[in-house]
This record gives C-alpha cells, sequence and structure tokens, in this order.
C-alpha cells in the first residue's frame, strides 16, 4: 500500500479503532444529531435514519410512485378510515416481529401531546385513531377526507418494545442506538455512525454488508481520501472539487437531487435591522456574483453553473418560483446608500453611525456549510465591513444550531445568520415564516412576525388545489422579496461522488439511501 | 548564551510579536483571484509579479480582496511582497495573516499569565520571609488542592462553563497562571528557605536596612528573580502551547475554538495546513514550516527571558 | 512544618476532598448557567424540559441531583450522557475508553521511570542537558502530530485494527514521555536533586564513617523525588486529553474533550470526576510514601544516639 493512500485514509478515521473491517466508508457532512426519527433535524440524520428505519410509504424514485416494504396492500375502510395490511414475516432489527402494534404505536406517538417533536407536530393533526385488527392488519383513521391518503403515511415506524410510553424524549438512548426495520441496522459513536446489513426479514436483502459513516474532513483530505480508496464516498462535494473528481476514472459525480437555498436570516429584534430600509440596502450591498466566484469558484458566464442567483425562498426549477421577482446579482451602493440614508443612518468617513453609535453587525454562519462554500462568512463579512459596518463574524456549531438558531432562542446572539434549507419535493417554508406560536413557525430563526405573510401561509395551508397553493406562494416570495426577512443569496447544485466500485447506487432525492438494497459494492 | 545577548534576543522576539500583533488584520485578506485555489509557495516571484500587474486594487490588508470587482489595475507593491514572503494557503490567503492573527491571539494573554505567576512566585518567596506558620499551611492546602488536578481537566471544565462572550484565551491564561502558582510559589519558597528566611531578613535588619530594601531589592530582585522570571516564562511558554493545542483540537473538529473570536485564526490553522502536506501530498509544507518556526520562535523566547534574568 | 505528619494528612485530605470537590463545582454550574438545567439538554421550544428533568433528575434541585449522583457513581453509575452520545450509560463509555487511558497511562510512565533511574545513578552527563531539554521542549502538541502521522502510514487502510489501536497507544505514550519535559525533567531533576544532596556535608562524614552514600541520601531526598515523580505523572494525565484526540485514541481524555465541545455535562461531570480520582489517588500514594520515609529516619540507629550522648 502506497504511504500517500494510507495516510490519505487517516482524515478518514479522525477517529477510533474499530475490530471490523467496512466494505463502505462515505463522508457526509457531519453526524448525524438523532437517530429517532421524529427528532431528525438536518439533512444527514434524514439521510442516516433512510438506512435504519422504514417509512410505511415512501416514493419510489424510479417511477414517483407510492410504494412501501412493509405494507403488502392497503384499502379504505370507510371515507376516513384506511386499513394496512402488512407483509407476513417483518423483522426489527433485534429480531422481534413488526406488526400492527408498532404502526398503530408510532401514530399514537405521533398523536401524543407530550412528544415534543416538531417532526410528530406536523403530522399529528393528521390523524385520530389508530386500530389493530390483526397482528398485521391495522386501521388509521383520519379526521377528514384526503385525496391520498398514503401519502399522509410517510414517517417511519418505531418499535413499540423500545419505548415505555408513546411520549417520545429525544434524549434517550434510542437517539443513539435506535432499533429500526430499515435495511441497515447499527449505532452512531462519537466518531462516526456504522450500518450492517439486515437480513433476517423478508422485506430487505441489501448487498453491502457493512458501511460507515464519517463526519466530513478537510475538503482537500476527503477528496485525496476518496481518490485512493480509502473511502467510497462523499454525499456532498463542494463545486471548486468536482473538476478535480471529475477527472479521475475511479470516480463517478453524480446528481443528489436536494432543493436548497442559501440565506442571510436577518434579526429584526435589532431596532436598525427592523427599518425595512436598511434590510433592502443589505440586499443591494450583497454582491453575490463576487460572493459565488470567491467561495464556490463560479466565474461569470460560467455555463452549466452550480450555483443559481434567486430572489425568494424557492429554487428556480419550482413551482412557487416567482419569475417577476428580479435576483440582485451585484452590489448597488447608490441605492443603498439612498435607502440607509432614508432610514437615518449617517455616514461618517467610511463607516455608518446609527445614533450616533457606528452599526455593528454580528453575523453567523453554520460551520458545516463552510466545507461547501469556503470563507462564504469572513467574504460577506468583508463585504459588509467594506460598505461601512462594524462586523463581527461567528461560526455556529451544529449542535448550536440545532439547539438555539432553528428554535429562535439567537435573537440576542446574532443580528445575521448566514444558512441553507434543504426540502423535498413538497417545498413548505410556512415554518421559517411564520409567526411563532405553538405548532407553527418551528424554523423561524429570528421569530419574524408578519401579519401579511401569516395571511399568504394561511392561504396557502387552506389552499384545496394545486393553482392556489402556487398563487399563495408566488405572493409569498413577492412579498418576502420587498419585507426581506431573508436575504436569498443562491440555490446551490448538491454532487455525491462515489467509487465505481459502487454499482446500482441508485441515489434517491432528499432521502438519499431509500434504494440501498440494490446498491452493489465489488472490490476491485 | 551571555545574559546580554538574551536580553537582546529577549527585546527583539516580543518586539516582533507586539508588531505582528498590531500588523495583524481584524480580518483575512480573502479570495485571491491568482491563487485559483492553489498554495503559493513562499517568495514565488512568478506570482509576486502576477499580484503587482493583476487583481484588485485594495490594498487595504484589513478589507482584502473581496472588497472590489475591479480587475485591471496592479496591486501595491508593498502588499504583494507582504502576501508572499510566507506564502499563501489553498484560497489564497497570505499566512502572514495567519502568523500575525495567532500573534495577536497569544501575547497579552500569555503575557498576563506570564506576570500573575510571578507576582504568585514572589508571594510565595517572601511569605517564607514572615514567621506564619498558619499561613503557610493555609498556601500548602490551596497549593494541594489547586496543584493536585491535572491542568488541562480544570481548564476544560472551565472552557465549558464560561459564557460565550467570555470565551477567549485570557480567562484560560489566567487559570492557568493560578494552577501553575504551587510550583512557582514552592520554588520562591526554597529559595528563601536556602537564604534563611526569617533570619535572612533579621540579619539585614540588624545591618540597618529598610523593609523596602530587604524584601524588593535583596530578596526579589537579587535572589528571587531568577527563578520567577524562569517560572514567568515557562508559563507564558505554556499557554501559547495550550492555546495552539486547543485551537488545533477544535480545528479538526470542525468547531469553533474557546480561545479566540471566529475571526481570527490561530497557529494551529498553521499546523493543520502543515500536517496535510505530510497525509495527502498537499503543496503546504511551508505551512508546517512557519508554523513549527513559530513554536520555535516561542520557546526562543522563554528561552531568552530565563537567560535574562538568571543570576550572576 | 513542623510536625512531619501534617503534609501528609494534608494530601489524604486533599485526595479525598477532589472527588467530591469536582462533581461539586460541575453541578453548581449546570445550575448556575442561564436556563433550568434541563434546556441544557434540550430547549423547551423543542422538547418537554419538565419530562426531561425527570429523566435526569434535574427536577429536584442541585443537592439531590448531585448527592443522588455521587452515590450512584460509587456504585459505578454515572448516568447518562445529555448530547454526546443521548441516552447512553456513561458507565458504558468509560468501560470501553478507560482501559486504553491507563495503557495509555502506564506506558507512557516507561519513560520518565527511565529517565528517573538514569538520572540517579547519573548514567548521562550534564553536557548533554541542552540535547535533552531541547527535545523535551516540544509541545506534545506536535509530538503528538508526529505519532498520528507515524501510525496511520503503517495501518490506516488496513484490517489489522486491533493492532492499530495498540500502535495508538504505544506512540501516544511515547509522546506522552517525552514531550513537554516529561523525559528530559525526570532525568535533570532526579539527577539533580540526588547530587545536590550528595554534596552534603554529612554525606561526606557517613562516607568517612564507612556508610553508603545512598543510605544517608536516599531518606532525605526520598520526598522530593516523590513529589516530582507525581507532578510528572500530573503533567501526563494533563497532556492525556491532547494525545488522545490528535492520535484517536478512545480514552476517557477524548470523551472528555467531546463532552466539553458539546457541552454534554453529563459526560463532563464523570469523565472530570474519573480524574480528580486518578489524582486523589496518586496523593495517598504520595501520602503513604512519605509516612514510610518519616517513620524510617525517626527510627534512628543507635549507635548515632551513643554518639549524640557523647
Amino acid at each position: 500500500m502506497s504511504i500517500k493512500k494510507a495516510i490519505g485514509t487517516f482524515a478518514a478515521l479522525g477517529v477510533c479503532a474499530t475490530a471490523v473491517a467496512v466494505n463502505v466508508q462515505f463522508y457526509d457532512e457531519n453526524l448525524p444529531g438523532s437517530l429517532n426519527p421524529l427528532y431528525a433535524e438536518s439533512m444527514v440524520d434524514f439521510r442516516a435514519q433512510e438506512l435504519y428505519f422504514d417509512r410505511i410509504f415512501y416514493v419510489d424514485p424510479i417511477n414517483n410512485k407510492l410504494d412501501s416494504k412493509i405494507v403488502r396492500r392497503f384499502e379504505m375502510a370507510g371515507a376516513k378510515k384506511i386499513r394496512l395490511f402488512l407483509n407476513e414475516g417483518l423483522k426489527w432489527h433485534n429480531g422481534e416481529d413488526l406488526t400492527a402494534n408498532d404502526i398503530c404505536f408510532t401514530i399514537k406517538a405521533i398523536m401524543d401531546p407530550q412528544t415534543t417533536s416538531a417532526r410528530a407536530k406536523a403530522f399529528r393533526k393528521s390523524f385520530t385513531d389508530c386500530e389493530v385488527e390483526k397482528d398485521t392488519v391495522a386501521v388509521i383513521e383520519f379526521p377528514e377526507v384526503y385525496h391520498k391518503p398514503i401519502a399522509r403515511l410517510s414517517f417511519a415506524v418505531l418499535p413499540k418494545s423500545s419505548f415505555k410510553s408513546t411520549a417520545i424524549l429525544p434524549n434517550t438512548e434510542f437517539s443513539t442506538r435506535p432499533v429500526g426495520s430499515g435495511p441497515m441496522s447499527g449505532a452512531k459513536s462519537s466518531s462516526y455512525a456504522v450500518f450492517k446489513a439486515h437480513r433476517q426479514s423478508s422485506h430487505h436483502n441489501p448487498k453491502i454488508d457493512k458501511m460507515r459513516l464519517n463526519q466530513a474532513q478537510d475538503p482537500v483530505v476527503q477528496i485525496n481520501t476518496l481518490k485512493g480508496g480509502g473511502m467510497q464516498g462523499i454525499i456532498s462535494v463542494a463545486p471548486p472539487y468536482r473538476p478535480e473528481l471529475a477527472s479521475s476514472s475511479e470516480v463517478f459525480i453524480t446528481t443528489y437531487d436536494l432543493r436548497s437555498w442559501w440565506f442571510i436570516a436577518l434579526n429584526e429584534s435589532n431596532p436598525i435591522l427592523a427599518k425595512k430600509e436598511v434590510r433592502q440596502a443589505l440586499n443591494y450591498l450583497i454582491d453575490r456574483n463576487d460572493l459565488r466566484e470567491k467561495t464556490i469558484g463560479v466565474k461569470k458566464g460560467d455555463k452549466e453553473s452550480p450555483c443559481e442567483l434567486i430572489s425568494g425562498p424557492f429554487v428556480q426549477s419550482s413551482p412557487y418560483y416567482n419569475r417577476s421577482i428580479p435576483v440582485v446579482e451585484r452590489r448597488y451602493e447608490a441605492k443603498a446608500t439612498a435607502l440607509l440614508n432614508r432610514a437615518g443612518l449617517e455616514k461618517r468617513g467610511r463607516a455608518w453611525y446609527y445614533n450616533g453609535e457606528q452599526v455593528r453587525l454580528r453575523i453567523g454562519m453554520k460551520e458545516t456549510l463552510n466545507k461547501e462554500a469556503p470563507d462564504l462568512l469572513d467574504q460577506i463579512g468583508n463585504q459588509l465591513g467594506e460598505a461601512g459596518f462594524d462586523r463581527l463574524v461567528y461560526k455556529i456549531s451544529a449542535e448550536e444550531w440545532s439547539r438555539e438558531v432553528i428554535s429562535g432562542k439567537s435573537s440576542s446572539k446574532y443580528d445575521l445568520v448566514i444558512g441553507k434549507w434543504s426540502f423535498n419535493i413538497d417545498e413548505n417554508v410556512n415554518n421559517l415564516f411564520q409567526t411563532r406560536k405553538k405548532d407553527k413557525g418551528t424554523r423561524n430563526i429570528f421569530n419574524y412576525s408578519n401579519p401579511e405573510v401569516d395571511a399568504i401561509l394561511e392561504r396557502f395551508n387552506a389552499a384545496r388545489r394545486d393553482s392556489d397553493a402556487q398563487n399563495a406562494y408566488l405572493d409569498l416570495h413577492a412579498k418576502l422579496s420587498d419585507e426581506l426577512p431573508y436575504l436569498f443569496l443562491w440555490k446551490l447544485d448538491t454532487k455525491s461522488a462515489w467509487r465505481t466500485e459502487l454499482r446500482s447506487s441508485i441515489i434517491t432525492p432528499y432521502y438519499y439511501f431509500t434504494m440501498i438494497d440494490t446498491w452493489k459494492y465489488s472490490k476491485k | 548564551m551571555s545574559r546580554r545577548i538574551s536580553f537582546f534576543l529577549a527585546i527583539f522576539c516580543f518586539a516582533s510579536l507586539f508588531w505582528a500583533s498590531y500588523k495583524a488584520p481584524k480580518f483575512l485578506t480573502l479570495g485571491s483571484v491568482i491563487s485559483e485555489y492553489k498554495y503559493v509557495q513562499p517568495f514565488d516571484s512568478e506570482k509576486q509579479d502576477e499580484c503587482l500587474s493583476s487583481g484588485d486594487d485594495s490594498s487595504s490588508s484589513s478589507m482584502g480582496f473581496g472588497s472590489s470587482t475591479k480587475k485591471s489595475s496592479a496591486k501595491d507593491p508593498e502588499f504583494c511582497s507582504s502576501m508572499y514572503w510566507m506564502g499563501t494557503d489553498r484560497k489564497g490567503i497570505p499566512l502572514v495573516d495567519y502568523a500575525t492573527q495567532g500573534a495577536k491571539v497569544i501575547l497579552f494573554p500569555s503575557l498576563i499569565a506570564g506576570i500573575v505567576t510571578c507576582i504568585f512566585g514572589i508571594m510565595g518567596g517572601l511569605l517564607r520571609c514572615v514567621q506564619l506558620p498558619f499561613l503557610d499551611s493555609m498556601i500548602q492546602i490551596f497549593a494541594e488542592i489547586v496543584g493536585a488536578l491535572p491542568r488541562m481537566v480544570v481548564i476544560l471544565v472551565c472552557a465549558l462553563v464560561l459564557p460565550r462572550d467570555m470565551r477567549g484565551l485570557l480567562p484560560l491564561a489566567l487559570l492557568w497562571a493560578i494552577l501553575s502558582a504551587p510550583t512557582a510559589m514552592d520554588e520562591a519558597g526554597a529559595v528563601t528557605s536556602r537564604l534563611g528566611g526569617a533570619r535572612f531578613v533579621e540579619a539585614l535588619r540588624a545591618h540597618g536596612f529598610g523593609a523596602f530594601r530587604i524584601y524588593l531589592y535583596h530578596i526579589v530582585a537579587l535572589n528571587l528573580r531568577p527563578v520567577v522570571v524562569r517560572q514567568g516564562a515557562e508559563v507564558m511558554m505554556q499557554v501559547v502551547f495550550l492555546e495552539v493545542a486547543l485551537s488545533y483540537l477544535a480545528v479538526v473538529e470542525s468547531q469553533p475554538s474557546f480561545t479566540h473570536a471566529d475571526n481570527i485564526n490561530s497557529w494551529a490553522e498553521l499546523l493543520k495546513m502543515g500536517y496535510s502536506a505530510v497525509v495527502v501530498d498537499e503543496p503546504s509544507l511551508h505551512a508546517l514550516i512557519i508554523g513549527l518556526g513559530l513554536i520555535a520562535f516561542v520557546v526562543v523566547k522563554a528561552t531568552s527571558i530565563t537567560n535574562m534574568a538568571r543570576a550572576r | 512544618m513542623s510536625q512531619w505528619w501534617i503534609r501528609p494528612s494534608i494530601r489524604v485530605c486533599s485526595a479525598l476532598f477532589l472527588p467530591l470537590l469536582v462533581p461539586g463545582i460541575i453541578t453548581f454550574f449546570i445550575w448556575a448557567l442561564p436556563g433550568d438545567p434541563a434546556s441544557n439538554i434540550c430547549p423547551p421550544e423543542r422538547c418537554d424540559t419538565a419530562l426531561l428533568a425527570k429523566e435526569f433528575n434535574l427536577d429536584q434541585g442541585s443537592w439531590v441531583f448531585f448527592t443522588d449522583w455521587l452515590a450512584e457513581a460509587f456504585h459505578g453509575d454515572f448516568g447518562r450522557s445529555w448530547r454526546v452520545m443521548q441516552g447512553v450509560e456513561i458507565q458504558e463509555l468509560l468501560r470501553k475508553s478507560f482501559p486504553n487511558t491507563m495503557f495509555l497511562l502506564l506506558f507512557s510512565l516507561i519513560p520518565i521511570t527511565i529517565g528517573a533511574l538514569i538520572g540517579a545513578f547519573e548514567i548521562v552527563r550534564s553536557k548533554w542537558d541542552p540535547i535533552l531539554v531541547m527535545v523535551g521542549i516540544v509541545p506534545v502538541v506536535v509530538f503528538a502530530l508526529i505519532s498520528a502521522a507515524v501510525v496511520e502510514i503503517n495501518y490506516a487502510g488496513s484490517d489489522l485494527e486491533n493492532q492499530a489501536n495498540w500502535a495508538r497507544i504505544v506512540m501516544g505514550a511515547l509522546t506522552l514521555g517525552f514531550a513537554d519535559a516529561a523525559f528530559s525533567g525526570s532525568l535533570i531533576g532526579f539527577r539533580d536533586t540526588l547530587k545536590q544532596e550528595k554534596n552534603q556535608r554529612y554525606v561526606g562524614v557517613s562516607i568517612l564513617r564507612g556508610e553508603t552514600v545512598l543510605s544517608n541520601t536516599l531518606p532525605n531526598v526520598c520526598n522530593a523525588l516523590i513529589g516530582q515523580y507525581r507532578s510528572r505523572i500530573l503533567h501526563i494525565l494533563s497532556g492525556l486529553v491532547i494525545v488522545e484526540v490528535i492520535v484517536g485514541i478512545n480514552g476517557v481524555g477524548a470523551l472528555l474533550w467531546k463532552g466539553t465541545l458539546s457541552q454534554d455535562f453529563g459526560l463532563v461531570l464523570a469523565t472530570a470526576t474519573i480524574f480528580a480520582v486518578l489524582s486523589g489517588i496518586l496523593l495517598i500514594i504520595q501520602a503513604i510514601l512519605e509516612c514510610l520515609v518519616a517513620m524510617h529516619i525517626r527510627k534512628a540507629p543507635t549507635d548515632v544516639r551513643l554518639a549524640e550522648s557523647v
């Protein structure tokens, strides 16, 4: 083994010893925060949980139809009830049978108000009851007639035997060592997560024996380790490094369809940022072309750019994207100056002052984004610095992001937060902009509140036709581009890289590993 | 090494660190359009010519390249030479920025920690000259408890409970100084005990010397000086190593460091960059050499201070 | 100290006090930090903190938590991890990591013990001191990086994970044994202490009386040497955290670091207490040895007493 290859693996390890040889090792952005499907926060969580758990119904990426590994067939048992017939011989990773009891337990856990998960809250209103008719037959009752009821059953099944009650807490051992029924069993340690093929059950037959998820290192190390064969895959390759991998015959690059867009959230509890003119001025002061050139490597006029500028909370290919709203590509200093002056700010020398004090902005960015867009935090800081704002920059750890930023508890810490949201086909952004109360606005970073925006979001919720929903979100786009609780940056393509030893590797949008049973790995 | 050379070396080291801290940019100069995501080796004249003939016209190191989109005018020669004499990282950020920012991180906290240790040492030495057995016992208990725990454990517990706004090297450096105090006091106490302790003071009093002259001149300046200055210099050096170690551990875990603000970079970044040269054949050996060189610089500084203050 | 037993007594008291003090301070801070303790595990916006508080025994105040935790820790139950390994018994994490840390510690004692012996028998002369000091001055972080590289060059990508783990421990031990002046300090410290004592006038007299040097000097310097040795071990314990993280050893120090980064008070409480217990054990060993030395000294030979009477 060459020294370079051997050492290259080091970073992948970062890492302690394990006693087993692993077939497939890959880098993900981070380690999963929680392996309990009810408490998934990040894309890493969703991807890992897709290996450990079965969702009752999922969208088959090949034919785009709802399918299930655990439900043999279903029938309507009345207008608001659905009867599910489970496959025979379904087993949990611990060898116990997966029965209708588990399906009903999961639904009751979701309905239990003491289960405080945001995901549970999202599903809670969709059910009124669940009954077990037989070990393999469950009847689920909905509060109203749904057009496609099985689409409401896209959550993971939990084992009843692993919980004391239907009140499911986040910080239990289950979040670290889950018992699932998915294609892979395993657990996470403090340095990696392991996956072992689950073949005891009739519904899965993965070809890969073992997999290991390692936390992403320095991109350079990741690339070299992958090329050297120390790792088999990288879930997300930063754009500047893609050409290097594309030129390697031992690695292939593939698209991971993730509707994710980048933003800068503005804290309106800061009296300066509460002024709309200031927010609009900041929008004009950010030179997005320059930013994406410096951080992502996209040059002006580049064809097939992985980075597409946006003007609202949707990617440009979305039906909700309002094309009448233009993107702000570059800096418009004169416009920004006029707006700032109108807001009562005063420029002395190179710096902006408000009420006799220089304006200081505290800018935070989720640390893991630095791997995709290196130095974005500093670049934005520099642009605002040059515009005349004093600034402090902070890196936000994944832990702090999920514990404080998403929970709306960081208003006293930051004025601007740079982040990224990822969506499935359902691009529901209500939780990002709705006024935070009870089950609403659960991801509203700076507790933004605007009655007009709330009204539009309610219109979206109440929409029964696709066109109504689309119109609501088109209006939302227009409203937000004027109000600017966020400065919208861009949509960045996500590309994965895997070694060619991996074959039949179908990557499912959003959940990634849904089709892992088909993946094959043969060592050269 | 003669004391005079040591003296000049120590002054040079301090002056260099002060100068570096003064020149340290508040934010890194970012996004060189020249580098195109490639490392630039030190003294690369080709790149320097390129810098002089193209790129942005911003020469302010605190604003850097991210400030303008004009690319036609040449840069300031001084700026270009300052950029490349240490080379750059793969993003085109001059390593001199890392070096100066790192100096800024460590300079004052390490200096203050060193001074605090010296003060503790002096106190320990002087206390042996006064006959206060009770106080001596109390200090002994303090020393036993404080000195009994591994320092890094105490530092980490402190880092855990420090509010984010208070995070920085200074509180940790002060804590390190307090943890080092028992050793310094013990050693200084041993020196004054060897002198004769209270009997030495009595003897000098018998010669008609005043308290100021006895304690500050004869005991501290003439006898305790080598010990307390050495202890202080060692603590200064240890604080730098502590900062590098803590920052390195945070960097490898992609976490914010406990020791400095996120817009500042530590010397640990240089070590990490340089380590890639060893492990994945990155052309960043110059970063490793600079990182190790800076550590050696700190060692030289501490050694010079110790030598400078040693007994005749 | 006028009475020989005061110093050992203080050490024993400190040794007994430390394992109470450390968790006590951490518990104090759990309650002193803003927000209720359960919100440190999961914010109220995301979780029912009342349920969590009950689950983690945080609902009855700091004193109940502290006493319960201590009582359970005494029986080997250190509670559960709050964040790093959510809900997992810390006892289980320690069961895997503690042996690694102990091996690392014991192996790292080899270089400093050898150093002490070389120093005591003056095998290496003082003309070599500059070289020793130069080697010793390298900080632990630099040595650890070298060790990590060496291990990975030889073992990364191979299936010999068990061997790799041992290699990490050995290289980590060498790092701890040589970095930060561990070896050189031990050698020079022992040599200088003994040398200084040998130059005392009474040693010359005793040689004239036909006695050996060691039997005269050793009892007098023993306490100093024991103190030196303990401080070296403490220094190694301090460096353990850095070495374990950089070299990749799954040890108690690495757990402490991860706990600190993630603000996992449960994990930090347990791991810091383990370090406090280790420090306490060292103090007790030192106290016992000091007592033995003191008793040996006080068991003066009869002929000396006769000589005094003359």
